[in-house]
């Protein structure tokens, strides 16, 4: 069994506190992104959710990652050990298992592409890691570009190093936001292709936010959230696209 | 247009007001410009002073002193150039009574004393100041309140000095020619002229005053004859500088050499500023750009705001200089009587206006950036560009100049400016070794250090930026410091090390046989004894020396008097050999001399150079042949100018010695016999000797202490910089690795290991620096022995270390403030 993250009935809601309210400390108003809301995800499988600016949807993903904690409800992990004893644990143990892909890739400047990836081997003690890494950089295609700074390579480029960099130990979901939002619509789908086909391949979970139709369908499930409540959309393609996903692994 | 821009300016002034990088920045430059602005106004005061000082105390138009007594052809000449001469003699002596003795200046004057201001005696200690014309009678003495209560003398005792006797008649309260007042320390006691003769003290050792009342061109025929005819003779006068001048003057360029690391410690905090601020400044201008305001606006916009900062700060740096010229002038009103405190208006404004244009230099690179910023640049981040490392090339040599500028010794400047230099360059080289070694050495281990070395060896350039600014502060805050402890050891431990308790620093021949005779007589340990003759310098390279340079420095204020000149066959124990070769054992060639290295180097002198001296008013051409050093150890005896044994047999002058006795508890009170019969020689206690040494050290404690205050205020201004400029990467750095799935906590052990890591390097570097300049300076410019005390290195390095690290993650934990969700809001 995979493990899996569930939130159960959360909302999540703040204090709306304009500067003219801090003045006089009254008309604080309170914005309810989303309430009640269900959701299972689980790993080696791959998520999309979609909908509007200002939905919620990051604070989604912040939630099921266990780095915010929401207003009402409950965020349970359930991790390998746990299924067979039944018994699931908070969010909080799930941070050393998961990994973040960011829009603007935030690659360290001072440090190569290899040396990036090889960072969070490197803090784990990892003696390996420049091995692995570099084994990483095979994978998403940049083996030439090893000692190239990221200020050296484009924005493609710089989000393989991103993806390689939040894979490479081995975590059991990936966080995506926007991972193709600065990118060309070429670049968009090779990116797009590696992330599904790697996570795939380390049977990571993934979860993406995005604004694209064209990354959401290559998911296996896709949400919307709007008006404060999420949908489930049905994928027609998503049985071709797990076939495309497949052949893309065997490249991988 | 222009008010349009300046309301722009005022309002993003406003907005970045509290904003940490302009804070720091403001910080900088306020405690700057109130350490100069106060520095300049209390010099000033100073020399207003002492100008003041001298028109009131010199009681003649001009005063002519000599050592020998004028010829009546030369006082026949002299009177031409004069309305009036009134001669008078002095000599240094040691009174003594009942057991008790003090050394004193004698003073003897005739009926015709003074020739202008006002002589002041009283009849008693307690009696008003009356106006008196003429000097004592015959037989009679007056002593100053000090020499009094000194001796514990009443008026009507008798006094023997030599083998005359003296009633003490009145209290000496002011002689309008002494010059010193303030100044000099030296206790004063008044007789007649005739009783000088009486006295019989040897020849050559009264100084002989001419006081002289003369117009102002009267005076400058008076100066032409005078180097003409009497080089050996000193001339002071009303249109001249006054003798303290000089003094101060060097004193000034001492804390302007001060200043100078100051400066250098607000540079490389502004520099780190500046890094903040250039990329502010540039993404500002650039977006400007980008909806349509053309480039100068960028920079118009960047200058009204540097200068808004200025012009907010002036007030404040005003008025607290003025607090501190206040407070340093009523200290200064120990020393100097009658000081007053001035509002300085115009040179408050002259001062801020000058360290605002240096300001503007170290701020240079900040505005060449935007001379050449682009909407591009809102694209491609970042491009170092060669004219930005030109500028702060630029700024390092202003640097340099004003330092080299303020400073009147150019050894110590050229070893505090190399100093730096090797110190900036051992911090480089052990960050490198250090963090190359780290990585190296770790990388089979798992854990965080192996990383924190990693990520700092990968991020070498940006960190090695940051530990080159602490290392720097921390090496001068060390070096200060050390240099303050080891000068107040040095004096304390002045009594144990120093070769006898006792000083003889004049002594003739005859003096000299009497303390041999006297001591063996009674048992003292006679350590050492040195003969001299006393020259003064006139020429060097046949020009005169107020000719030959008029830059000050120790080594010129000391050569304008007489000079104590040793003559020996063989290098002194207390000398090493620096240049040149010393002169063979009974050497034809008599006219060579050794000169100290510092004197060769003040002066810019070089060996085969001349000097010439008058010794006893005869003329004798020397050339330079060696060059020497003192060498701890061997006794304290020192002489600057040595020549051959030889050589004495062609000079005819009178023979002095110095000597070092030692005497124990039982023996003290038979220096008063000795004295008695030989008041002239000139002996000083170790027990004077360290009262003057305490009064000194007391003075630099408090000179030093509050240099190091500002030092210290610095230092922390640029740690704080450093952070605030890297503070950006770091908070990035934080929120990646908490994406990789690690805790806040993780951050915090990484920052705190990597701030020990950079605090080891600083303080090593600062040590290392320390420790070199401690070599290269101490010795050849204080004479203190450089022993670095490695239990005082080790507590040094345990108290960096810390400072440097709780100072470091104080100041960083905004950086730790950062999550995964800042990153996503990037986006």
């Amino acid at each position: 069994m995979p493990c899996s993250i569930e939130l159960k009935s959360v909302s999540q809601s703040f204090e709306n506190i304009s500067s003219a309210s801090i003045a006089s400390k009254v008309n604080a108003s309170t914005i309810t992104l989303f309430e009640n809301l269900d959701l299972s995800i689980h790993q080696g499988q791959s998520y999309a959710i979609t909908g509007p600016s200002g939905a919620g949807k990051s604070s989604l993903l912040m939630l099921l990652s266990g780095l915010e904690k929401p207003t009402s409800g409950q965020g349970t992990y359930l991790n390998d050990k746990q299924i067979n004893d039944n018994h699931s644990s908070s969010l909080d143990n799930l941070r050393s298992e998961i990994g973040f892909i960011f829009q603007q890739f935030h690659l360290l400047p001072e440090l190569t592409a290899l040396h990036n990836i090889a960072l969070p081997l490197k803090l784990r003690g990892d003696k390996q890691a420049i091995k692995k890494a570099k084994h990483w950089l095979e994978k998403v295609g940049l083996s030439d570009r090893a000692n190239h700074k990221p200020s050296q390579l484009s924005g493609g480029e710089q989000q393989r190093v991103a993806i390689a960099r939040a894979l490479v130990f081995s975590p059991k979901f990936i966080f995506a936001d926007e991972p193709t939002g600065n990118l060309d619509q070429h670049n968009a789908n090779e990116i797009a292709d590696i992330l599904f086909a790697c996570c795939k391949e380390n049977n990571a979970g993934l979860i993406i936010v995005t604004h694209s139709s064209d990354l959401a369908s290559k998911a296996q499930n896709i949400y919307c959230l709007a008006n404060g409540e999420l949908t489930k959309t049905s994928s027609t393609n998503s049985v071709n696209k797990q076939q495309d996903e497949e052949k893309q692994v065997a490249s991988c | 247009m222009l008010k349009h821009q300046l309301q722009l300016a005022w309002y993003y002034f406003q907005q970045e007001y509290s904003q940490p990088h302009q804070k720091l920045l403001r910080w900088v430059q306020a405690i700057l410009m109130i350490f100069i602005v106060t520095l300049t106004l209390s010099s000033n005061t100073i020399q207003h002073y002492l100008q003041g000082n001298l028109q009131n105390l010199l009681g003649a138009d001009a005063v002519l002193t000599q050592k020998n007594k004028l010829t009546t052809k030369q006082l026949t000449l002299l009177e031409n150039f004069s309305d009036k001469v009134v001669n008078t003699s002095q000599i240094n002596t040691t009174l003594t009574f009942n057991g008790k003795w003090q050394s004193a200046k004698l003073k003897a004057v005739g009926n015709d004393y003074p020739l202008q201001g006002q002589l002041l005696t009283s009849t008693s200690l307690q009696s008003p100041a009356i106006v008196t014309n003429g000097g004592p009678l015959a037989g009679n003495i007056w002593l100053d309140s000090r020499l009094l209560a000194s001796l514990t003398l009443s008026i009507g005792d008798v006094i023997k000095l030599g083998e005359q006797t003296f009633i003490v008649s009145k209290v000496l309260i002011h002689e309008p020619d002494r010059l010193m007042e303030g100044h000099n320390v030296a206790m004063r006691a008044l007789v007649n002229k005739s009783d000088m003769k009486k006295l019989a003290f040897p020849a050559d050792l009264i100084q002989h005053r001419y006081l002289i009342s003369a117009s102002k061109s009267q005076v400058q025929q008076l100066i032409d004859w005078q180097q003409e005819q009497l080089p050996a003779a000193h001339i002071n006068h009303k249109l001249g500088a006054h003798p303290l001048a000089l003094f101060w003057q060097r004193t000034e360029n001492f804390l302007g050499l001060a200043s100078i690391i100051l400066f250098f410690m607000a540079a490389i905090a502004i520099e780190q500023i500046a890094q903040v601020h250039l990329k502010k400044e540039q993404y500002f201008s650039a977006i400007c750009m980008s909806l349509g305001a053309s480039k100068a606006t960028g920079l118009q916009l960047s200058l009204f705001k540097w200068l808004i900062n200025i012009v907010v700060l002036i007030p404040v740096v005003a008025l607290l200089s003025g607090v501190f010229h206040w407070l340093v002038v009523s200290w200064l009103s120990e020393t100097f009587a009658e000081i007053t405190w001035q509002l300085e208006l115009w040179l408050t404004a002259k001062t801020i206006a000058t360290s605002v244009l240096l300001f503007a230099v170290f701020h240079s690179p900040v505005w060449l950036t935007l001379c050449q910023t682009s909407v591009s640049k809102l694209f491609h981040q970042n491009h170092k560009s060669m004219s930005l490392g030109l500028v702060k090339l630029c700024a390092l040599l202003v640097l340099v100049l004003v330092a080299v500028n303020y400073s009147d010794n150019g050894l110590l400047t050229l070893m505090l400016v190399s100093s730096i230099l090797i110190t900036i360059i051992l911090i480089v080289a052990i960050s490198w070794v250090v963090l190359t070694l780290g990585e190296k050495t770790t990388q089979q281990f798992s854990g965080l250090v192996p990383f924190t070395f990693f990520m700092m060896k990968q991020r070498l350039l940006s960190k090695s930026t940051q530990i080159l600014g602490i290392g720097l502060s921390t090496f001068l805050l060390l070096f200060t410091l050390m240099f303050l402890k080891d000068l107040g050891n040095t004096m304390g431990a002045y009594q144990r090390t120093h070769d006898g308790n006792v000083m003889v620093s004049q002594a003739s021949q005859v003096e000299m046989n009497a303390i041999k005779k006297w001591s063996k007589e009674y048992d003292i340990n006679l350590r050492q004894a040195k003969p001299y003759v006393y020259a003064k310098v006139v020429k060097i390279n046949n020009q005169a020396l107020n000719k030959f340079t008029t830059k000050p420095s120790d080594s010129l204020a000391t050569l304008s008097h007489s000079i104590r000149l040793h003559w020996t066959q063989d290098i002194p124990k207390t000398n090493s050999l620096v240049q040149g070769t010393w002169w063979k054992k009974d050497a034809e060639k008599w006219q060579q001399i050794s000169l100290e290295e510092e004197v060769m180097t003040d002066l810019g002198l070089d060996l085969g150079d001349t000097l010439t001296f008058i010794i006893n008013q005869q003329s004798y051409t020397f050339t330079i042949t060696a060059s020497h050093v003192y060498k701890p150890g061997s006794g304290s005896i020192i002489f600057w100018v040595q020549m051959p044994q030889t050589a004495i047999q062609h000079i005819n002058a009178p023979h002095y010695n110095m000597a070092s006795l030692e005497l124990n508890d039982d023996q003290w009170p038979l220096l008063g016999q000795l004295w008695q019969k030989h008041p002239t020689i000139r002996m000083v206690s170790l027990q004077e000797l360290t009262k003057q040494f305490d009064a000194i050290l007391a003075m630099v404690t408090k000179v030093i202490s509050g240099f190091a205050v500002m030092i210290i205020l610095l230092a922390i201004i640029v740690i704080l910089s450093s952070i605030n400029a890297l503070e950006g990467k770091e908070k990035k750095k934080n929120s990646v690795i908490m994406s990789f799935g690690f805790l806040k906590k993780t951050c915090l052990q990484l920052n705190i290991i990597e701030w020990l890591i950079t605090a080891l390097i600083i303080a090593i570097g600062a040590i290392a620096g320390t420790y070199i300049t401690g070599m290269l300076i101490y010795q050849s410019q204080f004479s203190l022995p450089y022993q670095p005390d490695f239990l005082i290195l080790f507590i040094t390095l345990t108290i960096i270390l810390s400072t440097v690290t709780l100072l470091g993650i104080y100041a960083s934990r905004h950086s730790l403030k950062s999550s995964v969700k800042q990153l996503m809001a990037d986006n």
